[in-house]
Formats: structure tokens, C-alpha cells, sequence
């Protein structure tokens, strides 16, 4: 515990950076990549089959793309790094000092995607005849490939997370860069994007677009992508499933808090039902149920929801795989404050030896250091709230649970400290569930 | 009991991945460059609703569509002025981790919330720029859109502002107590707000001159187009000469020595200031002739002196924050090699 600590007692500090990262997935995966490969592909097709209203319809998209991404999109980028710098400091600290000039040259490439984007639009009626148009599409075509580099370079941070390889051992880059997930994730996520635009858009398209025939053009060119990404999506999803740790893959069920039973079925009925959309949409797009787009588009961010959720979920006790633990904890601190106390190796602790008086507020700082990342006192995620879990439980239980809590529950890492601390947090704790119950 | 007061805590015993000296180069450059186009949007965020409300009093159509141009070119500087600053957040973080990761999180909610109001300003200057036509018949609807974005970007800067000076005091970060305290908690952050404020707002004029300056080479200007070209020399020239003053209280604010390190004590950083002042008198001059007669050679040299100042600015900023911490750096050594043993595997 080397900064101070901010608290979301309700929501769970966790969360924030989830729903920050959810949303800009939706948007860097469904809007950014996928959308700019459909929208570009609907200019040439309409540049090959002279439909100037399907060239306006691609250019109405690009605008909502541009809306979209340089809004909600980007901030919610710069907003999982704003966020993750106050939640969990110790591990997006350790991950610039790994990764640092792989994210300067994230950041060259995505200022040219944001300029190419701009580009694009604001010169779509300037540049609409013959070679001036052949250029425009250029652009559009290079900024297909910016947005996609932007992903394969942030792939390579995000997968290492969970699977950094020899880099623990060598602490090398190019070993931490190209782990073992990291080609399998791209792949998944690159595919996976170009579906998840069409389940996103499907529905704005058939409210927004009075045309027949321009909606009916655009719905072809969803089906040729449909019909490439979604089988893509599944066997890239297979191929990233089984590279991942075994002990990792045990967790997916349990990250999601659901049943296995209604796990499986749940994901059987999305999977199911984007193949009948996308089958729709091939055989009678001209039929094309509002309630069907809608169910996609509701379904699509689940779907993202619980991918992120899961993705976060699984690498659990460690935040960096055999790195560093979930709370910021590494090998090397456990070891020095299993030797000479949490506190005493805490920057911002108050208490550096603990009384029978500053015992609770002692107990109070180890919970902020250790157990916060993923706990609640009293929040409305009843699994992680301490108030729900600890319930009825007396204080040499929680005292004795402490120091076995990982060998039972396998996703928490191991307390840190000494015999007193495990005291103190027992005290704290109890104390602090008996006042909520 | 120091440490314990002070609270800096150890460097990550991962290095810090790059030559020192390179990595703060490129965060005087990159923040330059971010805050150049921060400094337009804001310009021209808030330039266009005192535009669009002077229009609005006075019934005047040009004030009106020079109000217009303000709000298109301050949503596509909002864009890339993100962008743009990202590498300099990535270069603090990396290089000045114990001091900046400490001074974000005592304001971790405040520095949370700028996703939210950037997104929500974001949005509404769209919403401001995309409606200029539409809604033509409820132009105090679109009057105020446009002013809650300014507004919420006007305040903004005030986060960063905490932020960044924070850093710079270790000895004050135990009795600070959340943003709205540090606000006068730690002290500059009022100062450097104006005198931001105030560049900002010279950074936009000159903008406006620099751009119809240059579109005059192709086509000649209309009425309203050369209105905002030799309004932006105007504003450029009476705000600069405020910035002296401003500076000036900037200045007078740091602690006593480090403020005398640009009053001789330190030979290279007082020939960097004196040198900023001797241009920016440059500058008024040059702006001064432009409003007079406007010919090529003037509008060189102005640019020319333009990206010198602004180029001095950052650097000196970057000198009163390595003075600052120099002491603390000394007791709280960075990691410039890799501490093996810090660094194990979890078996």
C-alpha cells in the first residue's frame, strides 16, 4: 500500500474499471474497427455499382463513427488508464514500465487513425469524382488498417496480462509482447469486432433507413461479413480458449456468478440466435424483425459484458500472471512483509506497530491494502460484499480463515503479514460486518 | 517520522524503460503540443458562444457565422488535442511515478470524473456544431448547449492544474484533503490558471490570423472570414500584453528560491526568461504592425516568434518541476536499472 487509497464503497472499485471497459470495447471493437471495415467496403461497393445513395448512406455512418469515437470512444480509452492509475496503481504502473514504447507507438498510429478518420468524413463531398473518389477510398482503406493496428498493439499488452510467458523469467519485451495468447486473442478480437458491428448496427439500420433498396444493399454487405466473421469468431474463440491456463479456464463459469447450468444454456440461445439473425438477414432481409436487430444489439453487449468480465475474472489471484498479485502484491514484498509486517512496508499506513488501541484502525488499512481490489463492506454485489460473506461468522474464525483463505478459495491471493495483522484485520472486519448486519 | 509525513513512496522495482534524458525531451514536446490544441479548443469553444451571444444582443448574422466557424474548428481541435495527450501522460507516469501517482489519487474522484465531463462536453459541442441550422428558431437552446460545454471545459483544466502542482509539494499532501480543499490548499494553482486561461485564449487569435492568413494565398476572404482573422490579432495582441503581468504573478508565486533561479541564480534558466520576454514584446509589436498593415514578412516573423515563446514556455515549466523535486528525487532515488531481486516470479 504505497498511495492512497480511494474507496467506492458501493459500486466496488473493481467495477469502475469494468464498466469503463466494457463500454469501450463495445465502442473500439463494434464502432472504431469493425465499423470503419463495413463502412469503407459499403463506399466501394457503391463506387463499383454507381448507388450514390448507398454512398451517402456510408457517409451518414461515418459520421455517427466519428460522433461515436472521438467522444465516448476515446475518453472511455484514456478512461480505463485514468482509472485503472487510481484503482489499481501498482499494476498499470508496472505495465507502463514493461510496455511504455509499445504504447508511444499505440499512440502514433492511433493519432493517425484519429486524423485519418477526420480526414475521411469532413472530405467525402470534396473528393467525389474519378481519381479524387479512387483517394478518398484510399484513406478510408488506411484507416481500416491504423484502427486495426491500434488493437494489435494494445492485443499484445492486454493478453500478457494473463499469460506473460518467459518474460517473468527474462523480463523481455519482445517475450512479454508475443505471448502465448496473444496471437490467438487478435485473431478472435479482430473477427469478433466485425461481428459485433453488425449486431450493433442492424437495428439502427432498419429503424433509420427509410430506403428499401439502399437498407436492403447495406444488409448484403453485412451478410458477405457475417458470413466470414461469425464462423472466424468461433474458431479463433476455440483456438484463444484452449491457449489460456488451465487453472485460469476453471474460473470462466465462476466469473460470472451464474449457474453452470444457466451458463451453458444462456450462451447456447446467443449463440443460436445470431446464427438465425445472420441466417435472416441472408435469406428474407427484406423481413427482418425490429425484434430480432433488437435482441442482437441487446444480446451483443452482454455478450461483450461478459467477455470483459470474464477476462478480468480469470487471471485471478494474480493481476499480472505469477507477477503480481491482484492487490499490487509481488514475490518480493510478500516476503518482506511476511517478515516485518504489511504496514511497516506500507508508505501511507498510519499504524506501523499495532496496540490494543489502534487495533481497528490497523485492521482498517490492511483491509484497504489487501482486500478492496475486489471487496466490498456493504456493496450491491452481495458476492463481494464482507457484510453478506462474513455474516454470523465469530472472530477467531475469520482470524483462523485468513491464512488458509487461498489454499480454500484458490482466486484470492495469500494474506501478507504477520501473526498481529492477521489479528488486526480479523478484529476490523468483524467489527465492521457486525455494525452493517 | 519524515518519510512518514511526506509519504513518497519507493520507485516499481521494474526500470524505467528509456534514456532519462530522452523521455523528457519528448514530455516538453508532446506537451506542447497537446496543450497548443488544448489551449484552440478551449478558445474556440468559448469564443464561439461569447460570439453567438454578442449575435444574439445585437441581432448581428456576423456575429453570428464567425460564431459558426469557432464552433466547427473547436470540435476538430477537441479531437486531436486528446490524442495529442495521451504521450505526455504516459511519459508523467513513467518517469515521475512516486510523485504523480500520489497526486492523482488524493483527487482520485475528481480525476475519474474528467471522463464523464469530457465526454459530456464532447458530445454537446457536437450537438452544438451539428444544430447551428436547425435550430435557427431556439437560439437560446442552442446558446446554452454551447455554453454548458465551455463551461464544463473551463473547469476542467482546474483538475489538471491540482493535479500537477500537487506533485510538486510532498510536504502538503497530508493535510490536503480531497480536489475542492487543494484548490487552495496548494498554492500557484490559481496563477497558472490564469495564466492558462489566458493562453488559451492569445493561442486562439493567433490561430484564426495563422489560418485565414494562410487561406488568403489561395482565395480571397469573405467579410466574415477576415473579421475573425484581424479579431484574432486583436485578441492575441491585448492578451499578450496581459500575460506579462500574469507571468509575472506566476512567477512571484513559486517558493522563494526556485523563483530566484530565474532571477540570476541560475544562469541558463533566467536567459530562458528573459530571453521569453524579449520575444513576447516581439510578438506585441509585430501584432501591432499586422493591425495596421498586414504583409507576409510580418506574418513569418509572428509565427516564428509564436512557436519560440510557446516552445520557451514549456521548457521553463519543465525546469520549475525537475527544481522543485530535486531534493525529494535525491532521498527517493528512481529505478534506472532493473532490481533483479525485486523482481521474482510467484512460484
Amino acid at each position: 500500500m504505497d498511495f492512497p487509497i480511494v474507496e467506492f464503497p458501493w459500486f466496488g472499485n473493481g467495477n469502475i474499471v469494468a464498466l469503463i471497459a466494457i463500454i469501450h470495447v463495445l465502442i473500439s471493437h463494434g464502432v472504431a474497427i469493425g465499423a470503419t471495415a463495413i463502412v469503407v467496403s459499403t463506399e466501394y461497393y457503391a463506387m463499383q455499382t454507381k448507388n450514390a445513395k448507398l454512398d451517402q448512406l456510408a457517409k451518414q455512418l461515418t459520421k455517427w463513427i466519428v460522433i461515436i469515437t472521438t467522444t465516448v470512444g476515446a475518453m472511455t480509452g484514456v478512461g480505463i488508464w485514468l482509472s485503472t492509475m487510481v484503482i489499481q496503481p501498482d499494476s498499470i504502473g508496472s505495465l507502463l514500465r514493461i510496455f511504455f514504447w509499445a504504447w508511444v507507438t499505440e499512440w502514433v498510429i492511433f493519432i493517425g487513425e484519429v486524423v485519418l478518420l477526420l480526414i475521411y468524413y469532413y472530405t467525402w463531398e470534396k473528393w467525389k469524382e474519378g481519381k479524387e473518389k479512387q483517394k478518398h477510398l484510399n484513406i478510408g482503406i488506411a484507416l481500416v488498417v491504423f484502427s486495426w493496428l491500434t488493437m494489435a498493439i494494445i492485443t499484445g499488452i492486454l493478453a500478457a496480462k494473463l499469460t506473460p510467458g518467459r518474460w517473468v523469467e527474462t523480463l523481455s519485451f519482445w517475450n512479454a509482447f508475443f505471448n502465448p495468447t496473444y496471437l490467438p486473442s487478435l485473431a478472435f478480437r479482430t473477427f469478433l469486432a466485425v461481428t459485433l458491428t453488425i449486431s450493433l448496427f442492424t437495428i439502427f439500420v432498419r429503424i433509420f433507413v427509410k430506403d428499401e433498396d439502399v437498407r436492403l444493399s447495406l444488409f448484403r454487405i453485412f451478410s458477405v461479413w457475417g458470413a466470414i466473421s461469425l464462423p472466424a469468431t468461433f474458431i479463433f474463440g476455440l483456438w484463444y480458449l484452449k491457449s489460456i491456463p488451465e487453472q485460469a479456464a476453471k474460473l470462466i463459469v465462476w466469473s460470472t456468478g451464474l449457474p453452470e447450468q444457466t451458463f451453458n444454456v444462456l450462451n447456447f440461445i446467443a449463440f443460436g440466435l445470431i446464427v438465425v439473425f445472420l441466417s435472416w438477414l441472408v435469406i428474407r432481409p427484406k423481413k427482418l424483425p425490429v425484434v430480432l436487430a433488437l435482441g442482437m444489439f441487446i444480446s451483443a453487449i452482454g455478450f461483450i459484458g461478459e467477455f470483459e468480465v470474464v477476462r478480468e475474472s480469470i487471471r485471478k489471484p494474480y493481476i499480472i500472471y505469477n507477477y503480481m498479485y491482484v492487490n499490487g502484491i509481488t514475490a518480493a514484498k510478500a516476503e518482506a512483509m511476511n517478515r516485518d509486517g504489511y504496514l511497516a512496508h506500507s508508505t501511507i499506513a498510519k499504524v506501523k506497530t499495532i496496540t490494543e488501541e489502534n487495533k481497528i484502525e490497523a485492521g482498517r488499512e490492511i483491509y484497504e491494502g489487501q482486500c478492496l481490489a475486489c471487496h466490498t463492506i456493504d456493496g450491491w454485489r452481495s458476492k463481494r460484499a464482507l457484510a453478506n460473506r462474513l455474516q454470523g461468522w465469530p472472530q477467531k474464525s475469520i482470524e483462523s480463515f485468513i491464512p488458509t483463505m487461498h489454499q480454500v478459495r484458490p482466486m484470492m491471493p495469500p494474506f501478507v503479514g504477520t501473526k498481529e495483522e492477521v489479528e488486526a484485520l480479523a478484529a476490523y472486519l468483524y467489527k465492521v460486518v457486525n455494525e452493517q448486519n | 517520522m519524515h518519510i512518514l509525513q511526506l509519504a513518497i513512496p519507493p520507485d516499481f522495482p521494474l526500470p524505467i524503460p528509456g534514456n532519462l534524458s530522452l523521455l523528457e525531451f519528448l514530455i516538453v514536446l508532446t506537451f506542447i503540443l497537446h496543450i497548443v490544441f488544448v489551449n484552440f479548443t478551449l478558445s474556440f469553444a468559448t469564443g464561439a458562444v461569447a460570439l453567438e451571444g454578442a449575435g444574439i444582443v445585437k441581432k448581428s448574422k456576423r456575429l453570428d457565422d464567425m460564431a459558426r466557424i469557432c464552433s466547427f474548428h473547436a470540435s476538430i481541435h477537441k479531437s486531436i488535442a486528446v490524442v495529442l495527450g495521451v504521450a505526455p501522460l504516459l511519459i508523467i507516469s513513467v518517469i515521475y511515478t512516486q510523485y504523480f501517482y500520489t497526486s492523482t489519487l488524493l483527487i482520485g474522484k475528481a480525476w475519474l470524473s474528467i471522463i464523464i465531463l469530457l465526454i459530456t462536453a464532447f458530445l454537446l459541442l457536437y450537438l452544438y456544431k451539428f444544430s447551428w441550422e436547425k435550430w435557427e428558431n431556439k437560439k437560446g437552446l442552442h446558446f446554452f448547449v454551447g455554453l454548458v460545454a465551455s463551461v464544463i471545459l473551463l473547469f476542467i483544466p482546474l483538475i489538471f492544474i491540482v493535479n500537477i502542482v500537487s506533485m510538486l509539494y510532498p510536504e502538503k499532501w497530508a493535510s490536503a484533503n480531497g480536489f475542492f480543499h487543494s484548490l487552495i490548499h496548494y498554492p500557484q494553482i490559481w496563477q497558472r490558471y490564469a495564466h492558462f486561461i489566458l493562453a488559451s485564449l492569445a493561442a486562439g487569435g493567433f490561430y484564426m490570423y495563422f489560418y485565414f492568413a494562410w487561406k488568403q494565398k489561395k482565395q480571397p476572404l469573405s467579410d466574415v472570414e477576415q473579421s475573425l482573422k484581424m479579431g484574432g490579432v486583436k485578441v492575441t495582441f491585448w492578451i499578450t500584453l496581459l500575460q506579462l503581468l500574469f507571468g509575472s504573478l506566476l512567477l512571484i508565486s513559486f517558493r522563494r528560491d526556485i523563483m530566484l533561479l530565474f532571477m540570476g541564480d541560475d544562469l541558463l534558466l533566467t536567459v530562458l526568461l528573459l530571453v521569453s520576454i524579449l520575444l513576447t514584446i516581439i510578438l506585441c509589436g509585430l501584432l501591432y504592425i499586422v493591425t495596421k498593415k498586414d504583409t507576409p514578412n510580418v506574418f513569418y516573423a509572428s509565427v516564428i516568434c509564436f512557436v519560440l515563446i510557446v516552445a520557451l514556455m514549456g521548457w521553463m515549466r519543465h525546469e520549475v518541476r525537475e527544481s522543485y523535486l530535486q531534493s525529494y528525487m535525491d532521498e527517493h532515488p528512481r529505478t534506472l536499472d532493473v532490481q533483479k531481486e525485486n523482481v521474482q516470479p510467484i512460484k
